[in-house]
């Protein structure tokens, strides 16, 4: 068991958001989150990451309970995520936003000494990631001048290079073209061989390709559990989510 | 925040001019103006230390010149009465400043933006009211009789103003080097990212109050030394240096060069201050003209002097590519 979250609960005045929610996570799989808007997909992505913390409940990743860590201690023991609205540098072009998380990997963020872009450690990484998610041709592109989709390629690609136990994945096709969705997926589906994942769409097809179980979330309930084909035969989950009439 | 595009081999180039410019000044000047030589390079230390905090940690301070306050007077209490060479005392200003800034900072990098610049200027004033009424450090009067160091021993007079600049300009060369490795170090372009989306550092694992802190700590010990070398140039020290208006003015000169590029600091801090030398003695209004051209430098050109001198090299670049 990599990461197990127990009874977690969180209101913002009168309105609950997320009611006493069970999920327990495995190594190496890809899980999906599922729901309608507002059904507290981002807030339980937020409380895992420690953006929010929970009213109840308790959070344990590998078997330690984290749910006093602050964001950066989480994102250290190696909980990384890409967000939902692109976060990059956007002064700096694209290697220079992955030598940032490399060196954060490598944990030599406070060296004050020997420039950053002369050690090799780090460049070798970096350009093995920039291949990793597809962008090497735009290596020495500052990332405010990448088309959307390129940049939330970069977006997983600062995720990845924390090389993470867990990662989350907060709607990653959002706002995408058609090919650029495509493309997408072929990495996740690359990814998910060396990382364990939990993706949040909208996007019912890339989830039925990427993820082996999803959970659906339906106004801070959890309603239903199970594979991809368990989802599609839910009378429940086409019932409250997906719409779709037996 | 906003900084100049990340050039290091131009700022290194603008950096060597400077130097040669400032050496030649020093070699043809008369004693004036090598006195006005001496005052800018110590303007430029502490201008390279805003530089360093807004441009690289993107923190505005408009307290920072409690630091040059702080440098002086430690220099002086040292000096006068316990009676260290004040080459010494430099040294000791500048541990003194990294020490005090990083514990002032891992308090008030809590805050941002307004609130941030609000806490360092009341922490400047705070700092200037007890000096402006503190009689031993001789209130509102200052206090003279600070020493510069003898290097009599290495046949160097420092009461010479030649050799006094050259000893000012081997500072602002190791101040220099010093800042620029931090710029380019993973700690620099860690604040580089700090400053244009702290939130992703810390979901990246950084420990941005650390890094804040570092940054704040070691631009702290930059003005100090500047404190400390103002002191030992003119003899004297009074309230007035650690003003607020000190601050703004250090603000200006960083704005005028580029925000960010380290040695466009040098150079704006030069251009303000031989501006209100030579305005001043033409026109009793120099104010209006200095402020008016302040108001069209940020209006019209947002990466100030550097962003012109970045252009001329693009523009001899593409002619020689």
């Amino acid at each position: 068991m990599l990461m197990k979250l127990k009874n977690i609960s969180k209101s913002f005045g009168a309105n609950s958001v997320l009611n006493k929610i069970n999920i327990n996570i495995s190594k190496k799989q890809c899980y999906g989150i599922i729901g309608p808007n507002g059904a507290g997909k981002s807030t339980l992505f937020k409380i895992i990451t420690g953006n929010l913390l929970q009213d109840e409940g308790n959070i344990y990743f590998k078997n330690n309970n984290i749910d006093k860590l602050s964001i950066e201690k989480r994102a250290r023991l190696g909980i990384s995520q890409s967000f939902q609205n692109n976060s990059l540098f956007n002064e700096m072009t694209v290697k220079e936003n992955l030598m940032i998380a490399c060196s954060q990997s490598l944990n030599i963020g406070w060296h004050f000494f020997k420039a950053l872009d002369k050690r090799k450690n780090i460049l070798d990484k970096t350009y093995k990631i920039c291949e990793q998610i597809g962008l090497s041709q735009y290596y020495n592109h500052k990332s405010e001048s990448l088309s959307y989709g390129l940049q939330r390629q970069l977006e997983v690609g600062l995720a990845i290079a924390l090389h993470p136990k867990l990662l989350l994945l907060d709607e990653p096709t959002a706002g995408m073209s058609h090919l650029e969705t495509k493309q997408i997926v072929s990495m996740i589906k690359k990814l998910s061989s060396s990382y364990t994942i939990i993706i949040v769409e909208h996007d019912m097809n890339v989830i039925y390709s990427v993820a082996k179980e999803i959970y659906v979330l339906d106004r801070g309930d959890l309603i239903f559990n199970g594979t991809p084909n368990q989802v599609k035969k839910s009378v429940l989950v086409n019932d409250r989510y997906t719409g779709i009439k037996k | 925040m906003s900084a100049v595009q990340y050039d290091k081999q131009l700022r290194s180039y603008l950096f060597l001019a400077l130097c040669c410019s400032a050496i030649l000044i020093n070699i043809f000047g008369d004693y004036f103006t090598q006195f006005l030589l001496a005052e800018i390079i110590i303007l430029s230390l502490f201008a390279m230390s805003l530089d360093f905090l807004a441009g690289r940690g993107g923190m505005i301070s408009l307290g920072h010149a409690m630091f040059l306050g702080i440098g002086a007077y430690t220099t002086t209490i040292l000096y006068i009465y316990l009676s260290i060479d004040p080459f010494l005392c430099s040294l000791i200003t500048i541990i003194i400043g990294l020490i005090l800034g990083y514990l002032i900072a891992l308090i008030i990098t809590k805050t941002h933006g307004i609130f941030f610049i609000m806490i360092t200027l009341a922490l400047g004033e705070m700092f200037h009211s007890w000096a402006f009424t503190n009689d031993s450090l001789g209130g509102s009067d200052g206090i003279s009789g600070i020493a510069r160091p003898d290097l009599l021993f290495m046949g160097l007079d420092l009461n010479e103003p030649l050799l006094f600049t050259y000893y000012l300009i081997v500072w602002l060369i190791l101040s220099y080097l010093f800042l620029s490795a931090i710029t380019d170090s993973p700690l620099g372009r860690n604040l580089d990212a700090i400053r244009q989306n702290s939130n992703r550092v810390l979901s990246l694992g950084g420990s941005v109050k650390f890094y804040k802190s570092a940054s704040f700590g070691i631009s702290s010990a930059i003005a100090c030394l500047a404190g400390s070398l103002y002191a030992q140039l003119n003899g004297f020290v009074s309230p007035e240096l650690s003003h607020w208006t000190v601050s703004g003015e250090g603000l200006i000169m960083i704005i005028v060069g580029g925000i960010g590029s380290l040695s466009g600091a040098i150079l704006g801090a030069a251009v303000v201050h031989v501006l209100q030398h030579e305005l001043s003695k033409l026109v009793d209004w120099w104010m209006l003209l200095m402020g008016g051209g302040f108001i069209l430098i940020v209006l019209f050109m947002k990466d100030g002097l550097w962003g012109i001198i970045l252009k001329f090299k693009n523009y001899i670049m593409e002619k020689i590519c």
